[in-house]
């Protein structure tokens, strides 16, 4: 299939790769002319712009920062839907607002372009290893049309629903995950200040029904005070702040999310956002006079 | 000094009036016409548009709901920044967000019109009694200039430094402010939930270090169980909004206002927007024992 890729980023470079191993045609454009050498070093076609990648391909791929980025590379001037052929299918990968998603789905289709909202989670080494987890919101045919795509960069790949349903699933991710870095981090802060050690505690748990993989993994990290990123914080709190903007919308009461979002907060504002969101740790520690 | 002022809900209709008592001219533009209608009986004039305000006008004030609300009336079509001579200035009342205050302030300069944001706190009550507490963000001389025209809507004005300052005061006001409410209604509900008299406890702690307007006000509404809006809750849920958004834009943690917000979303939720902000009483009595 001749798929296009806008956005050549940390997370975009790897997932575009994957697709030319996957043996797929791949067009590609990315802002800074230099992210785009090692794609066409790897057998890319370079485009002009996203309209360029658009009037080449069946299905085109967006992973960039944010929601204005979206609708820049895909509704702007020489965005994807200016050199769409009949039958296209835009898919965007990027963490946006689930109300950002349907506002660029509702414009696409009034161009006659499918639009489907596919977040991911699994971070650089899953998009490496292309075993990332893809939530995917849109239609079925627009789904099923974008799955080989996806089954070259993903591993567990759901459909959940209509515009907006991945972006709701990777919301609700960054939910669990943000609030159970917290909870390791404060277990372990607990443990040390407590007087036990907090390897073996971590040993004990994950025996048991407060085993997870964060715990497991980040906890690790914790114990071994890597906090090279990963995830990096700043990243986290701008998904969280969609979390918020979302509840606030909605009319939706989630405490815990919301003070984690305050944790976030702190850690970009003293200078944590560059490390992974482990570092919520020193932030408790700093607090609790443990450092 | 020839005045506009465009806004007329809860808070500008009195403020107009005011104006006009003290025997300014002043002329009004509202989107639903038959806001203006009582002004006019009291002296207003109603011009066609807010470009046609600006046009008539030294000094416009403003009070309207959102900040897309004043950048629509400011630079919307026919909007005031069409209307404006060089050297008019542009009183925003409304609650924004500081850096939006700071934007329309820099874009009108442009055409050498001042801004001053200068929100206020008080409510109707001190709107219709010219006791209001203003806050003010912009330049000193501009102030001055229209300080005459402050005296009449209210009763402390503190110039808190350049554009966008103005914001941030009020921001901070609405922190303390819904953060106390959300304190007297849990002390409410303690006391109630223990079998005690909350208007007993309320009358008891006015006297003392708990002593504070909101205990007295918004704590009085609670013991009656009036939740007729006096400010509608929802008004403060938007602002909550708008001031988390700062925190986070800042890096600053607001760990207990995070939680009053979360408390707001519920009440919204619960479809009491258009109450006043002591139902956040009734959101406790959502949980927890009966």
């Amino acid at each position: 299939m001749k798929i296009g890729f806008l956005g050549l980023g940390i997370m975009g470079r790897p997932m575009a790769l994957n697709l030319l191993k996957g043996g797929h045609q791949v067009v590609v454009w990315a802002r800074r002319a230099e992210s785009m050498t090692p794609l066409a070093d790897a057998g890319a076609t370079v485009a002009a712009d996203p309209a360029d990648v658009a009037r080449q391909v069946e299905v085109v791929i967006s992973m960039v920062a944010d929601a204005p980025d979206v609708a820049q590379v895909m509704l702007g001037e020489r965005g994807a839907a200016a050199g769409a052929q009949s039958g296209l299918v835009a898919v965007d990968m990027s963490t946006i607002a689930p109300s950002a998603a349907k506002d660029i789905a509702a414009k696409m289709k009034a161009q006659g372009i499918e639009f489907v909202d596919a977040p991911v989670s699994g971070g650089e080494v899953g998009a490496i290893a292309g075993t990332l987890s893809i939530m995917a919101g849109g239609t079925e045919a627009a789904f099923a049309k974008a799955r080989p795509a996806f089954e070259c960069m993903g591993k567990n790949i759901v459909h959940v629903g209509d515009s907006g349903a991945g972006q709701v699933a990777k919301a609700c991710n960054q939910i669990v995950t943000g609030m159970g870095v917290m909870a390791v981090a404060e277990a372990m802060c607990f443990a040390s200040k407590a007087g036990a050690d907090p390897a073996r505690v971590r040993e004990a748990l994950l025996g048991g029904f407060a085993y997870s993989k964060i715990l497991e993994n980040h906890g690790q990290r914790m114990l071994d005070r890597n906090f090279k990123p990963g995830f990096k914080s700043w990243m986290h709190q701008k998904d969280l702040n969609i979390v918020m903007q979302s509840a606030h919308e909605l009319g939706l009461m989630l405490p815990g999310s919301a003070m984690t979002a305050q944790m976030f907060n702190a850690m970009v504002g003293s200078g944590l956002g560059e490390e992974d969101s482990i570092a919520v740790l020193k932030l408790l520690e700093n607090l609790s006079g443990q450092q | 000094m020839k005045l506009g002022f465009i806004g007329l809900g809860v808070m500008g209709r009195p403020m107009a009036r005011r104006l006009l008592e003290a025997g300014y001219e002043v002329s009004v533009w509202a989107r639903r016409p038959e806001s203006a209608t009582p002004l006019l009986a009291a002296g207003a004039i109603l011009r066609a548009n807010p470009a046609e305000v600006a046009r008539c006008s030294d000094v416009v004030f403003t009070i309207v709901t959102h900040g897309h609300d004043v950048e629509t009336v400011v630079f919307g079509e026919q909007g005031l920044s069409t209307g404006f001579a060089a050297g008019s200035i542009l009183v925003d009342m409304s609650t924004i967000a500081p850096a939006l205050a700071c934007d329309i302030a820099s874009r009108l300069a442009t055409q050498g019109v001042h801004l001053l944001d200068a929100p206020v706190s008080g409510g109707g009550v001190g709107a219709e009694a010219g006791t209001l507490a203003i806050m003010v963000g912009g330049d000193a001389a501009v102030l001055e200039r229209v300080h005459p025209v402050f005296a009449v809507l209210g009763k402390t004005l503190v110039h808190i430094g350049g554009s966008g300052t103005g914001q941030v005061a009020k921001a901070c006001n609405q922190m303390i402010m819904v953060a106390a409410i959300q304190a007297a209604a849990e002390a409410m509900r303690l006391a109630a939930a223990a079998g005690v008299d909350p208007a007993k406890v309320q009358q008891a702690l006015l006297g003392g270090s708990a002593g504070s307007r909101v205990l007295e006000v918004f704590g009085s509404r609670m013991v009656a169980r009036d939740f007729k809006a006096g400010v509608e809750a929802r008004l403060h849920h938007k602002d909550f909004g708008l001031l988390l958004n700062a925190a986070r834009g800042m890096g600053v943690t607001l760990p207990v206002v995070a939680s009053v917000g979360q408390q707001l979303n519920a009440l919204m939720a619960n479809g009491w927007g258009g109450c006043d902000t002591a139902a956040l009483l009734q959101v406790l009595e959502i949980g927890g024992r009966s």
